[in-house]
C-alpha cells in the first residue's frame, strides 16, 4: 500500500514537471513569432528583412533612425563632411563595449568596413557603403572615411542594419555567422536552431545613445525568443493561448481583432514600403506613356485599399514612401495620374482603344496579403475603362523573373506588374531607374543625368529639389505609378499583458521597453 | 532471401537515382533564380556581385553539369552547400530528419493502432449497421484535407481546450500533427484491412478451424488476424512514404522543425542543393523502409521464402 502509493505519487510529480516545464512557468522570455528564418547572422552576407530584423537586436550602428526617418547619432555621437562630401569623420562615444567585454570602438568600425570591402569576399551590400577607398583611426573614438566620389545616400546606410557594426574579436570566431555574432546591440545571441528559433539573451552593458526607445539602458524582459511559424492561422492560435506574445496575424483577422480587441495591433509607420504599378516598357502597348498613365487614371487605391485593409494602409502618392527623404505628397499629387476614369477612357482612345477593342494586359501581382483580392478591385477598375486585365499571381522569385522576361521579349500583350520595394533612402530609385535598370526595365539618359545628381548633392535642400526632379519625371511619365504604403508585413498582433512594444521606421521592431504583466 | 534483398537494393538505388533526375529536371523548369532572389531585398547588391555570386555557385553551369557535379559529390558522401546561407546540406538535412521520422512514425503507430481494429471489427461484422457506419467514417476520414484536419485539431484541443500547444517542435508538441497525419491514414488502413480480413474469413482454412472446434477468438487471433495482416504489411511501405509527403503540409501548420518544412523552404528560395538534398532522402527512407518491409513480408509468410 505504502509502495504504491509511493511510485504513484512519484509518477505524478514526474508528470507535474514535464507538464510545469513544457509550459515554461520558469523566468519568461517574450517570444516573437515569423513566418521565415533568417539568412545569417552576418551581416554581410544576406539581404532579406527577416535577416535584417535580427541583426537590428544584435549588433549596433554607428547612427540611428528617429521616428521620422532621419538619420541622428547613435554610436557616433557626432559627425561631420567636407564640402563636396568626399570626406566623412565620426566621433564615437567612449567606454562603449561589445557583448562579450571587449572593446567598441573606431578599430571594429574599421574592421567592418575593411571587411565589406575585401577583395576575395566583399559584403553582398558593399555597393550600398558607396566608394570608400580608404577607412581611417586617427584615435580610438575617432573614424575617417574617404571616398572617391561624393556618395550622401552614405549617411541613411550608417542608420540602417545592413551597416551593423561587428566587433573585431568576430574574426576569431569560427562559427560566425552561423553560431557566433559578437555585437553591442540590446540583445546577445544564445543559440540558432535553424529553421526553428533564435534565442537571444539581454546585454546587461547595452546603453542606448540614439535608437527609438524609452529605455535608455538594457532591455526590461530577459529574454527573446524569435521563432518559426509558417501559417498565419497557427500564430494567430498560439497568440490567443500565450505560447507567443507577438507575431503578424491573418490579414482576414485584423478586422475581427479590432473588434473583440482580445489582441492589440500594432501598426508601423515609416517603413519605407512602397507598392507601385510598373511596366514592360519596351514593346506596345506600355512603349507609349499615353498607356501607362492611362493605367493610373483608371486605378482608384485608396478605394481599393480601403476596401481590403480599411484603415492598416493608405494612397501613397510619391513614388518614394514617407519616412524616406524627399517624400513630399502635396508636391507628388500636382504631377502624378489621379483617379480619372474619364481620362483614361480619353487617353486609350488617342491610341485607338474602345470599347470594341480593349487593350489587353497581364497583370502580374505577388501572392499572399490578401493581394489576390485587391487584383480583383484593380481589374474591375481597369475594365470600367476599357482595359482588359488578366490577373496572373506568383511567388515573388518567380514574378520577379517574369518582369525581366516581359522586359525582354518584343512580342506579346501588354504586361504591368504590382511592384514593391523598400529602402531607407531614395536611392533605391537610381537602382530601379538608372541604366541598366532593375529587371532591364525603363531608362532614359535624361532620367540617369537626374538619378546621378541626387547621389552628389550635399547640401539637404539642393539634394531634395534633386529628389523632387526624379519624382516629377517618373510620375509624369508614369514610369512608376504609387498605389499604397505599407503593403507587407506591417501589422503586427500582440497580447494585452505585453507593453512597450513598438516599431522604428523600416520596419524595426523595438524590444527594450517591453515589458509581460502576466508573471 | 539474400538474392531476394540484394536484388531488391539494386531496384532501390535505381529508383532513387532516377528520382533526382526527374526532380533536378523539374525545379530547373521552375523560372526563378536563386541568387536573384536570395537578395532581392537589397539596392545594394549589384547585378555584376550576382554573377560573381552564381558563378561560384556554379549556377551559371549547364543542368546536366550541374547534375554530374551533384553525383560526384555525392558519391565521395558530400551532399553539397545550400544556396543561403553556405551549411553543408548533410548537416542542414540531418538535423531535421530525425524530427520528421519521428512525426511519420508517431503518426504509422496511430494509423494502425486506430485503423486496424476498426478494419477487423467492419470486417468480422461485414454488412451489419457497424460495417457501414465505420466504412463511411473511413471515408470521411481520406476525404479531410490535412491542413484542415490539423487547423480544427489545433483550434480544438490547443486554443479552446489549452490541453497542447500549438507550434513548436518538442515532445508535447507532436502529438497534434501526428494525429493529423495519423487520422487520415487510418482511415486508409481501415479500409485495407477490412478488405484484407474479408478475403481471409472466407478462405476453406478458416472454416476448418471453426469445424474442429476451437473458439472463435482464437480462430480470430490465431489464424485470421496472422494472415490477415500480410498485405497490411507491404501497404504499410506506401503509407509511410504516404506520410512523408504528407509530413511536409504538417509541418508547416504546425511549425514542426522537419525536413517537410525545410523542403517548402527550399523551394521558394529555389535553394536546389537543398531540394536535391531532401528528394535525395526521401528516395532514400521510403526505399530502405519498403525493403525493410518486403523482408520482414518475406519472414512473415513462408511461402514468400521458400519461392
Amino acid at each position: 500500500m505504502n509502495k504504491r502509493f509511493r511510485s504513484w505519487s512519484a509518477s505524478l510529480a514526474v508528470v507535474a514537471a514535464l507538464g510545469l516545464s513544457a509550459g515554461g512557468a520558469m523566468a519568461r522570455d517574450i517570444v516573437w513569432a515569423r513566418y521565415g528564418d533568417i539568412d545569417s547572422l552576418d551581416p554581410q552576407r544576406a539581404t532579406s528583412t527577416l535577416s535584417l530584423q535580427v541583426w537590428s537586436l544584435i549588433y549596433n550602428t554607428l547612427l540611428a533612425t528617429d521616428k521620422d526617418g532621419k538619420p541622428v547619432p547613435n554610436m557616433a555621437e557626432s559627425w561631420s563632411a567636407n564640402a563636396d562630401g568626399t570626406q566623412y569623420t565620426f566621433k564615437l562615444h567612449d567606454g562603449m563595449k561589445c557583448s562579450d567585454g571587449t572593446p567598441l570602438d573606431a578599430n571594429d568600425v574599421k574592421y567592418t568596413i575593411d571587411r565589406a570591402f575585401d577583395a576575395a569576399n566583399p559584403s553582398v551590400t558593399k555597393s550600398s557603403w558607396g566608394p570608400i577607398e580608404k577607412v581611417e583611426v586617427p584615435d580610438p573614438l575617432t573614424v575617417k572615411l574617404d571616398l572617391s566620389k561624393p556618395f550622401v545616400a552614405l549617411v541613411p546606410f550608417l542608420a540602417d542594419s545592413f551597416s551593423s557594426i561587428i566587433c573585431d574579436s568576430n574574426k576569431d570566431q569560427p562559427g560566425f555567422g552561423t553560431t557566433a555574432a559578437i555585437g553591442s546591440g540590446p540583445w546577445t545571441l544564445q543559440s540558432w536552431t535553424k529553421g526553428d528559433k533564435i534565442v537571444l539573451k539581454k546585454n546587461p552593458d547595452y546603453v542606448n545613445y540614439g535608437k527609438l526607445a524609452d529605455n535608455k539602458g538594457a532591455p526590461y524582459m530577459d529574454g527573446l525568443d524569435i521563432t518559426v511559424v509558417p501559417d498565419e492561422q497557427a500564430r494567430l492560435a498560439a497568440l490567443k493561448t500565450g505560447e507567443v506574445d507577438i507575431a503578424e496575424p491573418p490579414p482576414d483577422d485584423v478586422p475581427q481583432i479590432q473588434k473583440t480587441k482580445d489582441l492589440n495591433l500594432v501598426v508601423a509607420d515609416n517603413t519605407g514600403q512602397n507598392v507601385f504599378w510598373e511596366f514592360a516598357v519596351h514593346r506596345p502597348p506600355f512603349n507609349d506613356k499615353r498607356a501607362r498613365l492611362a493605367v493610373g487614371y483608371a486605378t482608384d487605391a485608396a478605394a481599393a485599399v480601403q476596401l481590403i485593409y480599411g484603415d492598416l494602409t493608405s494612397q501613397e502618392e510619391c513614388p518614394i514612401s514617407q519616412g524616406t527623404f524627399g517624400n513630399d505628397p502635396d508636391f507628388c499629387k500636382q504631377f502624378r495620374p489621379a483617379y480619372d476614369p474619364d481620362k483614361a477612357k480619353a487617353l486609350l482612345k488617342e491610341l485607338g482603344y474602345g470599347p470594341d477593342h480593349p487593350l489587353e494586359t497581364n497583370m502580374l501581382v505577388w501572392t499572399g496579403g490578401n493581394r489576390d483580392k485587391l487584383a480583383e478591385i484593380f481589374q474591375q477598375q481597369l475594365a470600367d475603362v476599357g482595359i482588359d486585365a488578366h490577373i496572373q499571381m506568383m511567388d515573388i522569385g518567380t514574378m520577379n523573373a517574369r518582369v525581366k522576361q516581359e522586359n525582354d521579349t518584343k512580342t506579346g500583350i501588354g504586361s504591368m506588374d504590382m511592384m514593391t520595394w523598400s529602402w531607407y533612402d531614395p536611392d533605391i530609385l537610381y537602382s530601379l531607374w538608372h541604366s541598366p535598370g532593375a529587371y532591364d526595365g525603363f531608362t532614359t539618359p535624361e532620367l540617369d543625368a537626374m538619378l546621378d545628381k541626387t547621389r552628389v548633392l550635399t547640401d539637404p535642400k539642393a539634394r531634395a529639389d534633386a529628389v523632387h526632379d526624379v519624382l516629377k519625371y517618373l510620375l509624369e511619365n508614369g514610369v512608376q505609378i504609387p498605389l499604397y504604403s505599407p503593403g507587407w508585413e506591417w501589422v503586427f498582433a500582440v497580447r494585452p499583458q505585453v507593453t512597450g512594444f513598438h516599431v522604428a521606421p523600416f520596419v524595426y521592431p523595438i524590444f527594450n521597453d517591453v515589458k509581460i504583466a502576466d508573471d | 532471401m539474400w538474392r531476394f534483398l540484394a536484388g531488391r537494393l539494386g531496384m532501390g538505388v535505381l529508383t532513387i537515382f532516377a528520382t533526382t533526375i526527374a526532380v533536378t529536371l523539374l525545379i530547373h523548369l521552375v523560372p526563378g533564380d536563386p541568387v536573384q532572389i536570395m537578395y532581392a531585398q537589397s539596392q545594394g547588391t549589384t547585378p555584376e556581385q550576382l554573377d560573381t555570386i552564381r558563378h561560384s555557385l556554379g549556377l551559371d553551369q549547364p543542368i546536366y553539369i550541374q547534375y554530374f557535379n551533384f553525383i560526384g559529390q555525392l558519391l565521395h558522401g558530400n551532399l553539397g552547400f545550400t544556396i543561403r546561407g553556405h551549411q553543408p546540406v548533410l548537416d542542414v538535412v540531418s538535423q531535421r530528419l530525425p524530427n520528421t521520422l519521428a512525426l511519420a512514425g508517431v503518426a504509422m503507430a496511430i494509423a494502425i493502432l486506430v485503423g486496424v481494429p476498426i478494419g477487423f471489427a467492419a470486417a468480422y461484422r461485414q454488412s451489419s449497421w457497424l460495417d457501414a457506419g465505420l466504412m463511411t467514417l473511413s471515408i470521411a476520414g481520406v476525404s479531410m484535407p490535412g491542413f484542415w484536419l490539423g487547423l480544427i485539431l489545433m483550434m480544438v484541443f490547443a486554443v479552446d481546450l489549452g490541453w497542447l500547444p500549438v507550434s513548436g517542435t518538442g515532445p508535447r508538441n507532436i502529438v497534434l500533427p501526428a494525429l493529423t497525419l495519423g487520422i487520415s491514414n487510418a482511415a486508409i488502413v481501415a479500409r485495407m484491412t477490412r478488405s484484407s480480413m474479408i478475403d481471409v474469413l472466407q478462405q476453406d482454412f478458416v472454416r476448418t478451424a471453426e469445424a474442429k472446434g476451437l473458439p472463435k477468438s482464437v480462430v480470430l487471433s490465431r489464424h485470421v488476424l496472422r494472415a490477415g495482416l500480410l498485405p497490411i504489411v507491404t501497404m504499410m511501405g506506401l503509407q509511410f512514404a504516404f506520410m512523408m509527403g504528407g509530413a511536409v503540409v504538417v509541418e508547416n501548420i504546425f511549425a514542426w522543425n522537419g525536413v517537410g518544412r525545410m523542403a517548402v523552404d527550399a523551394i521558394f528560395q529555389r535553394d536546389y542543393p537543398v531540394i536535391q538534398g531532401f528528394i535525395l532522402t526521401f528516395a532514400v527512407v521510403v526505399v530502405v523502409v519498403s525493403i525493410v518491409l518486403d523482408a520482414l513480408y518475406a519472414l512473415l509468410d513462408p511461402r514468400i521464402r521458400r519461392s
